[in-house]
């Protein structure tokens, strides 16, 4: 059971430590491409083409990478923290969006922290689906699970299909 | 038997026969026929065969649903999950039921000792109408092995449901106690009925706070369900008194329906007193019926001042709304004024039954007809419709068999004759 | 199913030390505080304008709940056009502790609402409530558990639920009881974990967290996404305030919530008939009592006997 369940979470905490640490602005300086294979346990691992992505946001890091790399936001809000942007010393996902979004340690903070804005960010696995789908939604990307993610047989059992599929069964009562 | 009776025949009615020998438990049982003069009897008749039209379709589903599990009897439905079962078994029942604390409060709290011939068939009707209440919830429950959990294992003092199993247990009991003088009498035990006798101004108190309590918690059980019970028929202020109040008609019509039944085809079983002393009687529980209805449509108008559902009258709702209340409380209560105005008991009959009706229907309404009503309308599964039906017909059973044989209808006698 | 021992209980536990911590401290003060529910409760805060009704989270909750096989399996999204032969979309069930329905919404650039949907965990549970053998349990971590060992099957909680959620398992003959999500308690909630369909949904739709910090959360998106937000959380306020709320870019009423469920907790309806029970208690036997002594003095008088009794 547990472990099924670390899956779940796991599955894109891999992405977290695999890929996208984009370095610096500069596009190329981000790597070719990253292996995502953190949620083995239901997905086979994602190869995600990052140098692909740098020619469809035609070299706009801030497109997903937010003010870290140095750009100047486009959000007036963020500019009230951020004018002119502000570089981080690290722009991978995984540093400010956590893959242990709801583990205690994370909540506690969130409350305990007063001086902390930023409550409100997603965890890694969040993060980066909401920013792929939000794209891929407008742009015409993929959207299918497994238009990125080819499940595995766990992941067929967890879902209960492909051979795991449950047999047709004739409307069992219960409106 | 009205036939039998005709011919010269005379059931039991005391201890002794004629030659002073007395009777046995047996021959009491039989009602004094030979057993095969009793079964021919029962053959004869030809309500019988329906019944065992009824038992034969409706029993194996009774079993059928204590091995395939209430999935089979009923639709499963979660957004109904009280279906006939309780909305045309027990809701319907425990109202109807409400003479036994009426004709006990009548004669032995008012001291109105003219009641007295129907006192019996009041409380009668109140113990039965409980038991099958009982036995419908029995069936309708998931576990019904569990019934005394909220008793004894796992008490849940704070819900509604939790006063109403205790009122309807102790107020059995209490029922069952004051019944006891006519099976004492029958069984010739004297000292059982003095026993009694002696503790009966308690037992009607308690019958009285138990009734007023768990007739009113069945109407306060709906309030539990504000947006799924129609706004006319809801109310949260005045629903356990709809239900309350209601009841107190509701039990003085259904006595006046089987006294009168009784008088059709049980009058072999019925003494003078009781056939002399009907049709007065009749009157003086149409008074109090009219009075009851009075109130209830009063209180019904207040409720809905109160929640301010005027604009629902003008909806399909709300026509279905005023033909309950037209038809099952206005009618009757015109009908019983007529009566009593021209002393008219055959009147008063007629609007008995209507006024029963009428009670059927508001019960239905709130637990099952306008329950969701912004949802969909369920119709019960068939099964679930033949065990009501059966469940009833062991009622009317029950019911015959002990008035065919208890003091209920006529006094018993030392001797024969008298 | 997984039933954990005490031992394996405390060490799991460790991990939620700290939430259990945190909570503590407030207990005292909430014995008192029957309203409102506990004050550090979690929670968790469904954004319905990030799902994309890939059901995850239904087949998480099946696993974790050790529920029976589903009809169809959870990738096939013809469920979304299932109408139930009474007009209805899907709802929970005995195998299906939550849903995911599909709203097609007008106009609605991003097509059509999913919304999932599971037991709301109400601050002061009707389904509680109503329960004559207090099956139900609101725990301090916020969620509404309830022991099936002595679950009756009278189903008062189905009526009481004003949300439509606990199902019933008419399918069994030998132990039909209640079934509905318990917000992951015995295996998550408990050790301060979230629930298992919170940590799978890909979208992060839902976020999972102390009641109080969501709201302040929910608060902070309408306040930032003006425009794309309903200015509401359904659950804040609803019946008395719910663990699980709702946020949404379009009017609740169009994606099946009931907007007319008012703030009153079911209870505050029920209370009225409840404040009558002790004066009846009290006042009857001496009213009715009095009523026979008068009605008997009448009756001696009448029959001048010294007594009433005949
Ligand atoms: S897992 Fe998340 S995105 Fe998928 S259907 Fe459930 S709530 Fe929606
Ligand atoms: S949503 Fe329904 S079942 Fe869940 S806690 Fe509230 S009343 Fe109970
Ligand atoms: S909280 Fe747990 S039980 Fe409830 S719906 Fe989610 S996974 Fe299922």
């Amino acid at each position: 059971m547990t472990q099924v369940r670390k899956k779940i979470i796991l599955l894109l905490i891999t992405l977290a430590l695999a890929g996208w640490p984009a370095a610096h602005c500069l596009a190329e300086s981000g790597p070719e491409s990253a292996t995502l294979d953190r949620l083995a346990n239901l997905y086979e691992a994602v190869n995600f083409n990052h140098s692909a992505h740098v020619d469809i946001t035609e070299g706009n890091c801030a497109e997903c990478h937010h003010h870290t790399t140095g750009a100047v936001p486009t959000n007036p809000k963020c500019l009230k923290c951020h004018p002119g942007g502000q570089e981080s010393d690290s722009m991978a996902c995984q540093d400010c969006h956590s893959a242990k979004r709801f583990e205690v340690a994370y909540l506690t903070e969130i409350e305990s922290n007063t001086q902390l804005y930023h409550i409100d960010k997603p965890g890694l696995k969040g993060a980066y689906h909401q920013k792929c789908m939000g794209c891929h939604q407008t742009t015409g990307g993929p959207t299918g699970c497994q238009d990125c993610h080819v499940r595995n047989e766990k992941g067929d059992e967890f879902f209960h299909a492909g051979n795991f599929s449950p047999a047709p069964v004739a409307h069992n009562g219960g409106h | 038997m009205n036939n039998l009776a005709k011919n010269g025949f005379s059931p039991v009615v005391s201890h002794q026969k004629k030659d002073g020998t007395t009777w046995t438990v047996k021959e009491k049982i039989l009602l004094g026929l030979t057993p095969k003069d009793y079964l021919a009897q029962q053959f004869k008749n030809p309500f019988n065969w329906i019944l065992a039209v009824i038992y034969a379709i409706g029993l194996p589903i009774i079993i059928g649903r204590f091995i395939y599990g209430l999935g089979w009897v009923t639709h499963s439905s979660y957004d109904y999950p009280w279906g006939l079962f309780l909305g045309f078994g027990l809701f319907t029942m425990v109202p109807l039921s409400a003479s036994g604390f009426m004709m006990g409060t009548t004669v032995e709290l008012f001291g109105r000792k003219d009641f007295k011939p129907i006192e019996r068939l009041g409380l009668l009707n109140g113990l039965l109408g409980y038991l099958f209440a009982v036995v419908f919830l029995q069936i309708d429950l998931g576990q019904p092995w569990r019934l005394i959990y909220p008793m004894f294992v796992s008490l849940g003092p704070a819900a509604i449901l939790f006063l109403v199993a205790w009122h309807v247990a102790t107020y059995l009991s209490c029922q069952v106690a004051e019944l006891v003088p006519a099976f004492a009498e029958w069984m010739g035990l004297p000292r059982a009925k003095k026993f009694i006798k002696s503790m009966v101004l308690g037992l009607t108190v308690a019958g009285i706070i138990l009734s007023t309590l768990h007739q009113g918690a069945l109407g306060g059980l709906f309030t539990y369900a504000p947006g799924k019970v129609h706004p006319l028929w809801y109310s949260s202020p005045f629903m356990w008194f709809h239900f309350f109040c209601s009841a107190i008609f509701a039990g003085l019509s259904m006595l006046i329906v089987v006294s009168t039944f009784c008088k059709w085809f049980m009058r072999w079983r019925c003494d003078q007193t009781f056939l002399k002393s009907l049709d007065r009687l009749t009157l003086g529980l149409s008074k109090g019926a009219a009075l009851a209805l009075a109130t209830y449509l009063v209180i019904k108008i207040i409720a809905i001042a109160h929640d301010n559902d005027w604009s629902y009258i003008f909806t399909g709702w709300g026509q279905w709304f005023i033909l309950e209340i037209s038809v099952g409380v206005i009618l009757p209560l015109v009908l019983y004024t007529m009566a009593l105005r021209n002393g008219s008991p055959a009147l008063a009959r007629t609007s008995a039954f209507i006024a029963v009706g009428g009670i059927v229907l508001n019960r239905l309404n709130t637990a099952l007809i306008t329950f969701n009503w912004d949802l969909y309308q369920e119709i019960p599964h068939w099964r679930e419709m033949v065990i009501v039906v059966t469940v009833y017909a062991t009622y009317i059973v029950v019911y015959r068999a002990i008035l065919a044989r208890m003091p209920i209808l006529f006094s018993w006698k030392e001797k024969p004759d008298q | 199913m997984k039933k954990i021992n005490r031992r394996s209980f405390l060490k799991g536990g460790l991990a939620g030390t700290a939430v259990v911590a945190g909570t503590a401290v407030s207990k005292e003060s909430s014995a008192s505080q029957s309203f409102g529910g506990y004050p550090d409760s979690m929670g968790v805060l469904v954004d319905f304008t990030k799902c994309v009704g890939c059901r995850s989270c239904e087949a998480a909750c099946n696993k974790e709940q050790g529920l029976p096989a589903p009809d169809k399996p959870f990738d096939d999204m013809s469920v979304y056009d299932e109408i139930q032969h009474n007009g209805q979309k899907r709802r929970t069930s005995e195998k299906a502790y939550t849903i995911v329905n599909r709203y097609k919404v007008k106009d609605r650039e991003a097509g059509p609402v999913f919304r999932k949907f599971q037991c709301n965990h109400c601050n002061e549970p009707a389904c509680l409530t109503s329960c004559f053998v207090n099956a139900y349990t609101k725990t301090k971590e916020g969620a509404v558990i309830y022991d099936p060992t002595v679950c009756v099957g009278c189903r008062t909680c189905m009526i009481a639920c004003p949300f439509y959620v606990p199902a019933y398992s008419y399918s069994s003959p030998i132990n039909p009881v209640i079934k509905k999500c318990i917000m992951c308690y015995d295996t998550r909630l408990k050790f301060g974990r979230p629930p298992a369909c919170v940590e799978a949904c890909p979208q992060e739709v839902m976020t999972f967290g102390k009641r109080k910090d969501l709201i302040k959360i929910g608060n902070a998106r309408i306040r930032s996404n003006p425009d794309k937000y309903i200015d509401h959380i359904y659950g804040e306020k609803e019946v008395g305030g719910t663990a699980w709320m709702y946020l949404s870019d379009v009017p609740f009423d169009q994606i099946g919530f009931n907007t007319h469920i008012g703030e009153q907790p079911i209870i505050s309806y029920v209370k009225e008939f409840l404040t009558i029970v002790p004066m009846v208690l009290t006042i009857w036997p001496a009213l009715f009592t009095g009523f026979h002594l008068l009605a008997n003095r009448k009756e001696a008088l009448k029959n001048e006997k010294p007594s009433g009794k005949e």
